[in-house]
């Protein structure tokens, strides 16, 4: 039983023992007063009656008149003048009235009063006695009426104690409550501090949870600051300080692999033409003061657009993924306009060659690449600041408007021409822990499924991924409750934007209660980010149902989440581009080391994603991963 | 005293205590003995004064004979008037009936001997009581803790009588 159950039963108890406890007693008392008064009356009437009877001669006439008189004008039961002899001389009584009390309560407080009795005499003639009886049902009838008066009164008293009680309890229990809910909010990494208890016995308690939430806080953002050093380290160039190609080709590969982002997206790649001459005609700090200068041209973009991508390749080499159709040739045009101006003042002679391709983002890095060095190389041939341009081969533009894809998407949905794949993730034992499911739409009845990458973005633009997202949840739920499993879906931050969109996951998650304990909903790491508290909102609503909160793509810009330990998560999924490598790169493995010992801080379970190296996996477990997925433990589940 | 008169016969029994009240208390009013202008004294506390009016030698007789044996119904306190001077005064006598309905022997303390009712001519009655209806009423056995002992002059004295051992 809980404490204030305790309490408010303690205090029921008592205010219910006093009240019959009073009645008791009180009831007692004027039975006991009232009796007394009773048997006065009796003894001084008979003792009045036998004065008055004493003074009529002996006249027997006159005194059964005396006693009718007496009897009539009052409240009596009987009047009996008793000879010396023991006969009755003379006797009225009525029958003993009814009282109005009930039968239980005239039994339970009996009232026996013995009869007022007095002699009577002539002269120094005894004639005998009086025996004078009072009725004594008015004694019932007060006693009911008083013991109904007060406890009345009593119950009136009673009910205000157990109100004053409640309130006081009720006041008390808020910051019991504060103090519980704090504690369940650290068990579930959900770091908040509360108002300190104005109760004296509860301030310690909640003076220590916060300290200990702002000791969490300041270790995260130590660990923080510590990754921050790390991630210099293992993932940029030292000179210009953009990404090394080690780094840039895991960013990119993960931009393309992405649900999310444009279905076309362009790639410049910007060569210092003649590095060796240059170096042995301006000297080498020249040199690196002309590569700082181009790097600080291309940073503009990723400062400036998210989720754009700036790198440098090798020493003359730099790369610019631009996550937007139609803005490649324009942006390497803007960026070769931009170095024709700035690069000059180092001295003649430099010359520049910029390669432009837009292409599909669902093709591979390979072709990716491979068509952007054949601009850059025609670029190559001519003399100058050269753009060279390709456009996209393919042609992935979608010739439908908007209307329609909504239509498609929805049809998709309501027709049941959707599935969820289902992808592994390992455990350390090689055990599943829970399975990745992505939602594929049959855009057209004839068509073949299409992935994430392809709907996508059509259902962010016509504001249809809470539909979609509900959907995958469903179907994950449906799932479960066949197979037991752990399944994983994806979850746009644009569903998170749609006001009805969690109560919809909630009823969802309600109605399949079981399942629901094996449902993971995976944000991308923008969503945290960007929409803190709408992410808090979503595990205030859903995580006491059972399903897990997840964190997908999750890279460097997770630690710098402002109060991660509040946002109340269960796992972090790290992004291929900072697990992928990490095998041969002792910095690389550093930084996810950082990151593993920074999320386990906040009881986060951390998994890798875009695994395909076994060598990366055998890193990623030495760097204490609980988890890998990807093509790796795809390959590893079916192989066992 | 009253053991040696539980063994003696009626009339007897009635001489040797009227007697020995009559002789061990002086006459005097209550306001001079208790300070105070009524006051019904137990037999012990008349006794120990050595002094009382008339209702205290009543009443130091009534519980004396009782406790000699002498059935309760039989004795009666007796308000009187009494001529006493040619004046009449107010005065309580303690009388003895034989049989209900006899003539009742009178004991008092202005007439020391034992007489019929017939030869104290002197005597008016007005109302006699005895402890009959008060030991029923008062109940036997509680005197002391009973809350109505004390309320008049002659529960008082009753309580205080069997206090004393009556």
């Amino acid at each position: 039983m809980s404490l204030m159950r305790q309490v408010w039963l303690l205090v029921l108890g008592a205010v219910l023992a006093s009240l019959l406890g009073s009645v008791a007693v009180s009831a007692h008392s004027v039975r006991q007063l009232l009796q007394t008064q009773l048997q006065l009356k009796n003894s001084d009437n008979a003792q009045a009656l036998a004065l008055a009877l004493s003074q009529q001669h002996g006249d027997r006439a006159l005194m059964s008149l005396l006693i009718s008189a007496q009897f009539d004008t009052g409240a009596y039961q009987s009047v009996i003048w008793r000879q010396a002899d023991g006969h009755v001389a003379f006797e009225r009584h009525v029958d003993p009235k009814v009282s109005v009390a009930p039968t239980w309560f005239v039994a339970l407080l009996p009232v026996q009063v013995p009869a007022g009795a007095a002699q009577v005499s002539d002269g120094w003639t005894a004639l005998g006695s009086v025996e004078v009886r009072s009725q004594a049902s008015y004694v019932h009838d007060e006693l009911w009426h008083s013991t109904l008066r007060s406890t009345a009164l009593l119950a009136g008293i009673g009910m205000a104690a157990g109100m004053l009680a409640l309130a006081v309890l009720r006041r008390l229990r808020r910051p019991v409550d504060d103090a519980v809910a704090q504690a369940h909010a650290v068990v579930e990494g959900h770091f908040e501090t509360v108002q300190e208890s104005s109760v004296p016995e509860l301030r310690p308690l909640t003076v220590a949870m916060n300290a200990m939430v702002l000791r969490v806080k300041s270790m995260f953002e130590a660990q923080a600051e510590q990754l921050h050093v790390l991630r210099v380290q293992a993932h940029f160039d030292v000179l210009t300080g953009l990404s090394d190609r080690k780094h840039f080709l895991a960013e990119l590969s993960s931009a393309l692999a992405r649900d999310e982002g444009p279905l076309s997206a362009g790639l410049v790649l910007v060569r210092l033409r003649d590095l060796a001459g240059l170096n042995q005609r301006m000297g080498r700090p020249t040199v690196d003061q002309i590569l700082v200068a181009m790097s600080h041209a291309l940073k503009a973009y990723p400062e400036r657009v998210p989720h754009c991508l700036a790198g440098r390749l090798n020493g003359a080499d730099f790369a610019l993924w631009l996550p937007a159709a139609q803005v490649a040739e324009e942006t390497a045009h803007a960026l070769a306009e931009a170095l024709r101006v700035s690069l000059p003042a180092f001295g003649g002679g430099i010359q520049v060659a910029l390669g432009a391709v837009e292409m599909a983002r669902a093709q591979p890095l390979s072709v990716w690449f491979g068509a952007a060095d054949a601009a850059l190389a025609r670029a190559e041939a001519q003399t100058g600041y050269v753009v060279e341009a390709v456009a996209s081969p393919d042609g992935v533009s979608m010739p439908q408007g908007e209307r329609v894809w909504r239509a498609q998407i929805l049809d998709a949905i309501q027709q049941g021409r959707n599935r969820l794949l289902e992808f592994p993730v390992l455990g350390r034992q090689g055990q599943v822990l829970h399975w990745e499911c992505p939602l594929q739409l049959q855009l057209d009845a004839q068509a073949e499924f299409a992935p994430a990458t392809r709907w996508l973005p059509l259902a962010l633009r016509s504001r249809l991924t809470a539909e979609v997202d509900a959907q995958a949840v469903a179907l994950a739920l449906e799932a479960s409750e066949g197979d037991a499993r752990m399944r994983c879906v994806n979850i746009a931050s644009a569903s998170l934007l749609d006001g009805g969109f969690v109560a919809r996951l909630r009823e969802l998650a309600l109605r399949a209660p079981q399942a629901a304990r094996r449902l993971g909903l995976e944000l991308p790491e923008s969503a945290a980010s960007a929409h803190f508290e709408l992410v808090q909102e979503l595990g205030r609503q859903l995580r006491p149902l059972g399903v897990q909160l997840g964190i997908e793509h999750a890279g460097p810009g997770l630690a710098q989440i402002e109060r991660l330990y509040q946002l109340g998560l269960d796992y972090v999924k790290l992004d291929a581009a900072v697990a992928v490598g990490v095998a041969g790169d002792a910095s690389r493995a550093a930084f996810v080391r950082g990151m593993v010992i920074m999320l386990r801080s906040l009881a986060l379970r951390v998994y890798a994603e875009g695994i395909s190296e076994a060598s990366d996996a055998q890193a990623l477990w030495a760097c204490e991963l609980d988890g890998i997925t990807g093509p790796w433990a795809t390959g590893a589940l079916i192989a066992k | 005293m009253i053991e040696r008169t539980a063994t003696l016969g009626e009339a007897q029994r009635l001489t040797v205590i009227n007697s020995f009240f009559n002789q061990h208390i002086a006459f005097r009013e209550d306001l001079e003995v208790w300070g105070q202008a009524d006051y019904w004294a137990s037999p012990l506390e008349s006794l120990g004064k050595g002094r009382g009016d008339c209702e205290d030698y009543a009443i130091a007789k009534y519980f004396s004979l009782i406790a000699a044996g002498a059935p309760a119904e039989r004795l009666r306190l007796v308000y009187v008037r009494a001529r006493l001077g040619g004046q009449s005064v107010a005065h309580m006598v303690l009388a003895y009936y034989a049989l209900p309905e006899a003539e009742p022997l009178i004991l008092d303390n202005l007439v020391p001997e034992v007489r019929p009712a017939s030869q104290r001519p002197d005597l008016q009655p007005v109302f006699s009581f005895n402890a009959d209806g008060l030991w029923r009423g008062v109940g036997a056995a509680s005197a002391g803790g009973d809350p109505l002992a004390r309320l008049s002059q002659w529960r008082d004295v009753i309580a205080k009588a069997r206090a004393e051992g009556f």
